[in-house]
């Protein structure tokens, strides 16, 4: 038999937004990549902290944005847990943060932060 | 017939784990999308409800698995430096492909976007997934949170297969041996 109640929301809200965050998190670690320098040599996990031998930036980049992901999952799963949000409108803000993530992680994009020679 | 330890690691990575991220993507869709109280009675939802789970479950799993799999084995492969005055590029798959400017797009464009984009299929994914685990039988009544759903696996479809469609061509270019 199922139940006639309805869960809230928020639970739910909470890891679409996150994964939007992450989402952004990604595209935001690519760009600073680009820039070079300091910020470029710190992603570089696996020689700064032996995580994955030889892969490179990538190794920050996404250790990052899982971290992030996480991080904002947690947050926000505890701030709405339990309550009924409006979904509809974290759901639109999600979508705009994924977006972002797609458009900063295509090469054309992010290319143009990288110094020029 | 044998495989290497590459490419039996490039074949876990794309064909099984990557297919199958790629092909569980279509019953998905259809389990969500018809997955409405106007189109089932109470059995059809207890029946298809562990079926719904296991299979955003799954495929969530099988998305982390992929790029775990593709960044931490497999990419390092690709990427690896060759010893200076080597000539034969083969088992450097990125230095073969830059070396030659009619090749050089399959690393600088192809690559480059999906060593990226395919992190995106994961995180949308494990939200599906969540949202799926949560509701259990009660997403039959969320119309707004199931079209949500939706579009995530929708986006998530679509950046699993432009990481896999780039992976297919490198590889044909440049094969990791």
């Amino acid at each position: 038999m199922q139940s006639t109640e309805t869960k809230p929301n928020g639970s739910v809200a909470a890891a679409f937004l996150a994964a939007g965050i992450g989402s952004l998190a990604l595209g935001v670690t690519v760009v600073l990549n680009e820039l070079g320098g300091d910020i470029s040599k710190f992603l570089q996990f696996d020689k700064n902290f032996g995580l994955g031998s030889g892969v490179g930036a990538l190794s920050g980049k996404v250790v990052i944005t899982v971290f992030v992901y996480l991080i904002s999952w947690v947050v926000l799963h505890f701030l709405w847990r339990g309550k009924e949000v409006n979904f509809g409108r974290i759901f639109s803000i999600a979508l705009i943060l994924v977006a972002a993530g797609f458009i900063l992680t295509f090469p054309p994009v992010f290319l143009l932060f990288a110094p020029t020679e | 017939m044998t495989l290497t330890e590459r490419e039996f690691w490039t074949l876990v990575h794309g064909m099984v784990l990557g297919t199958l991220f790629l092909l569980a993507f279509g019953g998905g869709v259809a389990g969500l999308w018809s997955f409405r109280e106007k189109y089932l009675t109470a059995d059809g939802v207890t029946e298809r409800t562990p079926r719904l789970l296991a299979g955003t479950a799954v495929m969530a799993v099988v998305a982390w698995l992929t790029v775990i799999v593709g960044t931490w084995i497999v990419y390092p492969w690709y990427r690896a430096v060759p010893p200076e005055g080597t000539t034969d590029l083969a088992k450097f798959p990125k230095s073969l492909l830059i070396s030659n400017p009619d090749t050089a797009g399959w690393h600088e464009f192809g690559m480059e976007w999906k060593e990226h984009v395919a992190f995106l299929a994961p995180l949308l994914a494990t939200a599906v997934a969540f949202a799926t685990i949560y509701y259990g039988a009660q997403l039959v009544r969320q119309g707004e949170i199931r079209r949500a759903m939706l579009v995530f696996f929708t986006l998530a479809f679509a950046a699993a297969g432009i990481a896999g469609l780039f992976g297919a061509l490198i590889t044909k270019a440049a094969p990791i041996i």
